[in-house]
């Protein structure tokens, strides 16, 4: 009898992999566009996700009024496609709880089955529902305008997720003994610790690991607003493209030229940070570095629009040194000095210096009160003076720290953000401004050129990762410490 | 105090005061130290107050440029009537409520995840914290980025400015680093008696975590104030969910594309503009500063948590 309970167990144990599997696809697949099973008409939306057909009804129907109003379709027949996506959703979510509940114990299980059971044909109400609302609008009186479609696959792969759910849940029911009402659900400490993280580690997926997905569009025709099918693969059409074509190449080369002259120049003064703290503590006066501290840091926390609304205050056309110049009566008209082409590479420098510059002195201050005090103290019954001090013992004891931040600039060199540059770009310094994150943006959002932009934002960032890897070995070689 | 005593403090202070003699050079450097100092930090400060003293002017005198050191005709009426401008108010609360809600959400979640990413025996605990902690180190790209949001249906709605920052890698490192520095037999004890992982989360953890979670507070509200990326890529179709940056950014720009009119236009063009250019200067102004002060407000409670701060690119998963 027991050893036929445990056979029937590791079967139901085993069937579980099944739903957990089915349940799992449902609720990624739901947030799929391509495979919606709702999209039933041309006038539903291509970008909507089952998901959001089953939440926002608004949306579902926004390009329908006007088939409403004709009478070419019947807002009945969306109402009850949005109740039908409605409750597929409710379902998918059910079928996810039995998922859950069957890392439980026997008692845990059977009642994770119930919802199982729920959901699965709830998920099965809700496709038949799309097929009757399908049947409805078919029936339209002005089918070349509403272009009634069945999404076979999206559909067929919805019905075999909810059957093998159902079916799962109904086969273990019938397998696994009968309870007691004195049992206590309970479930593993390990899967329960799971189950709490796993609503986070989904956060992590949807918006970090999904948005990979859209790396297939470097590879389609792409234009806003289109569907992706097979017909319009290109291959590596749009990566030769940004070799071959002439005017692209020079926006590339122009592009990276910037990126990596202003990258350099910050790598190239990030010492002056060390610098500033380390001159600071030389200032002996407490109050004078607490102010100093104090105001120098304030800039790091005001965005880059505000810097910019600052920077228009003192050196646009009617700002403050305009305005003195021209009481002075050294220039006659106001001069707006943002708007000069030359030396903007050095400018944006000076920017990121006024803003970041107090910030990333206070490791430093950190790193020179970590100094043993013992050190100076030898230094100083050796003759050494204030300059000897700072070279032989603060600037070693600093060194470490320095090459860790230095790597990881390094690392980073593609990645110069795009804010500042978007802020301070102007007609006159487009040139010499862009770099590679804005012309990503004004590519994509601007010119709504995806594919291509797409695929720079790609070598982009696999370029990016390859250098992490490379600054963290070079780190392990040197330091024996890895930076990540 | 006898004579003594008294010559001998005195031979104290002049062996004090010889071992403390500067060098000429070392006054020199000081000089020269001090006074960059002071003159950087006073670079630092000058926009704010500039940009302060003529928001609080007469008008007519800042449209002069007359207004450089010293506010004149003190007022607050730009505030008032910047508090009328259906616009302004509106990104001010769009602002106001992501930094809030985004915060608390982001605060709770990373104080959970950090605490729940120490417990040893969770189900293949290790593989599932390098899965989060891996997307710190790529992305996939700004497009593929924008193309995902407007899948999942969150563009130009509010909640895209909440729910992506929920899970932040970086601030649960420094949770999980910091609870890992609580001494374990509190939690032991606490599980002796029966606490269920939620009970103590809330009843232990949180509570002695605080200082830390201040930290990631702290710096996430200023990053929710001062975000303005999202708004202008995801925000496209709905200017009533712009936050203040963006609605800055564009009030900026339009004030610039007006004087790089007047410089070319003709003098007809330019009697007009000038008028119109004093409304956009002080609105610009006024708008900048609404964007600074509440900066300014936490500025001061923010400063001792800068260590910790700073510290997190130097903490490791």
């Amino acid at each position: 009898m027991g050893e036929k309970e445990a056979s029937k167990e590791r079967i139901a144990g085993k069937l579980y992999y099944f739903s957990r599997v089915s349940a799992l696809l449902s609720v990624v697949l739901m947030l799929f566009p391509g495979i919606n099973p709702a999209r039933i008409c041309g006038y539903i939306n291509k970008n909507m996700s089952l998901f959001t057909s089953g939440i926002a009804y608004s949306e579902l129907v926004s390009e329908c009024q006007r088939a409403f109003t004709k009478g070419w379709l019947q807002e009945s027949s969306f109402r009850l496609l949005f109740a039908s996506c409605l409750i597929i959703c409710i379902g998918i979510v059910l079928t996810g709880i039995c998922a859950c509940m069957s890392l439980g114990n026997v008692k845990m299980k059977k009642a994770g089955n119930i919802f199982g059971i729920t959901g699965g044909a709830l998920e099965l109400i809700g496709l038949i529902g799309i097929v009757i609302s399908y049947c409805q609008v078919a029936a339209t009186s002005k089918p070349e305008k509403v272009l009634p479609c069945f999404q076979g696959a999206g559909y067929g792969i919805f019905l075999v997720l909810a059957l093998t759910g159902l079916t799962v849940a109904i086969v273990n029911q019938l397998l696994l003994r009968k309870i007691t009402v004195e049992e206590k659900m309970e479930m593993d400490s390990k899967y329960k610790l799971f189950l709490m993280f796993l609503p986070f580690l989904a956060a992590a997926f949807v918006f970090s690991y999904l948005p990979l997905w859209g790396w297939r569009y470097a590879f389609f025709d792409y234009t806003s607003g289109s569907t992706l099918s097979m017909d319009k693969f290109v291959g590596f059409k749009w990566f030769t493209i940004l070799f071959q074509n002439e005017a692209t190449r020079q926006d590339i080369v122009r592009v990276l030229r910037n990126t990596l002259a202003m990258s350099g120049l910050g790598i190239a003064t990030s010492w002056v940070a060390m610098a500033f703290a380390i001159f600071l503590s030389e200032i002996k006066c407490g109050p004078v570095r607490r102010f100093v501290q104090t105001f120098t840091t304030i800039p790091n926390f005001i965005s880059w629009v505000l810097v910019y609304a600052l920077a228009l205050a003192i050196f646009s056309s009617d700002g403050f040194i305009s305005s003195i110049m021209m009481q002075m009566g050294v220039w006659e008209t106001g001069e707006n000095l943002l708007m000069n082409p030359e030396h903007t590479w050095l400018k944006m420098l000076f920017w990121g210096m006024w803003k970041g510059v107090g910030w990333s002195a206070i490791i430093y201050i950190a790193g020179i009160s970590g100094i043993d005090q013992q050190l100076y103290e030898a230094a100083t019954v050796d003759g050494a003076g204030r300059f000897q001090k700072i070279w032989h013992v603060t600037v070693p004891g600093l060194i470490p720290t320095y090459m860790v931040l230095l790597l990881m600039s390094v690392a980073g060199i593609l990645s110069n953000g795009m804010e500042q540059y978007l802020v301070f770009k102007n007609p006159i310094n487009a040139n010499a401004i862009t770099v590679l994150d804005l012309y990503v943006y004004e590519l994509g959002i601007g010119s709504g050129a995806i594919p291509l932009s797409t695929v720079v934002g790609m070598v982009k960032s696999l370029v990016s990762v390859a250098l992490l890897f490379m600054a963290n070995g070079i780190s392990k070689l040197i330091r024996g410490e890895s930076i990540i | 105090m006898t004579e003594k005593a008294i010559e001998k403090k005195k031979k104290n202070k002049y062996h004090k005061a010889k071992h403390f003699r500067r060098s000429t050079g070392d006054i020199i450097f000081d000089v020269i130290n001090y006074t960059f100092y002071i003159a950087f930090t006073l670079t630092c400060i000058f926009p704010f107050y500039y940009l302060f003293i003529n928001t609080i002017s007469d008008n007519e005198l800042v449209r002069k440029g007359q207004i450089n050191f010293l506010p004149v005709g003190l007022n607050i009426n730009n505030y008032l009537s910047l508090l009328q401008a259906k616009e302004v108010g509106q990104a001010f609360l769009v602002s106001a409520g992501r930094t809030l809600l985004g915060t608390a959400l982001m605060v709770m979640a990373s104080a959970f995840v950090g605490y729940l990413v120490t417990k040893q025996q969770m189900w293949h605990r290790k593989l599932w914290y390098r899965f989060l902690i891996i997307t710190m180190y790529f992305n996939a790209g700004l497009i593929p980025w924008y193309l995902n949001m407007s899948m999942l249906g969150l563009t130009n709605t509010f909640w895209a400015y909440i729910i992506p920052g929920i899970v932040a890698p970086y601030n649960i490192i420094l949770v999980k680093t910091y609870i890992e520095s609580i001494p374990s037999e509190l939690e032991e004890s606490a599980l002796i008696d029966g606490a269920s992982t939620l009970v103590i989360f809330w009843k232990l953890i949180w509570p002695l975590s605080k200082p830390i979670l201040a930290t990631i507070a702290i710096f996430g509200a200023v990053g929710h104030w001062n975000s303005f990326q999202d708004s202008l890529i995801l925000m496209q179709g709905a200017p009533s969910l712009y936050t203040l940056q963006h609605r800055l950014y564009l009030y900026l720009n339009q004030a610039s594309n007006l004087a790089a009119m007047m410089n070319s236009g003709t003098s007809a063009l330019s009697e007009v503009l000038q008028s119109s250019m004093l409304n956009t200067k002080v609105i610009k102004y006024t708008i900048s500063m609404v964007s600074i002060i509440p900066i300014l407000m936490v500025y001061p409670f923010m400063q001792k948590y800068f260590e910790k701060g700073i510290m997190m690119g130097a903490v490791k998963g």
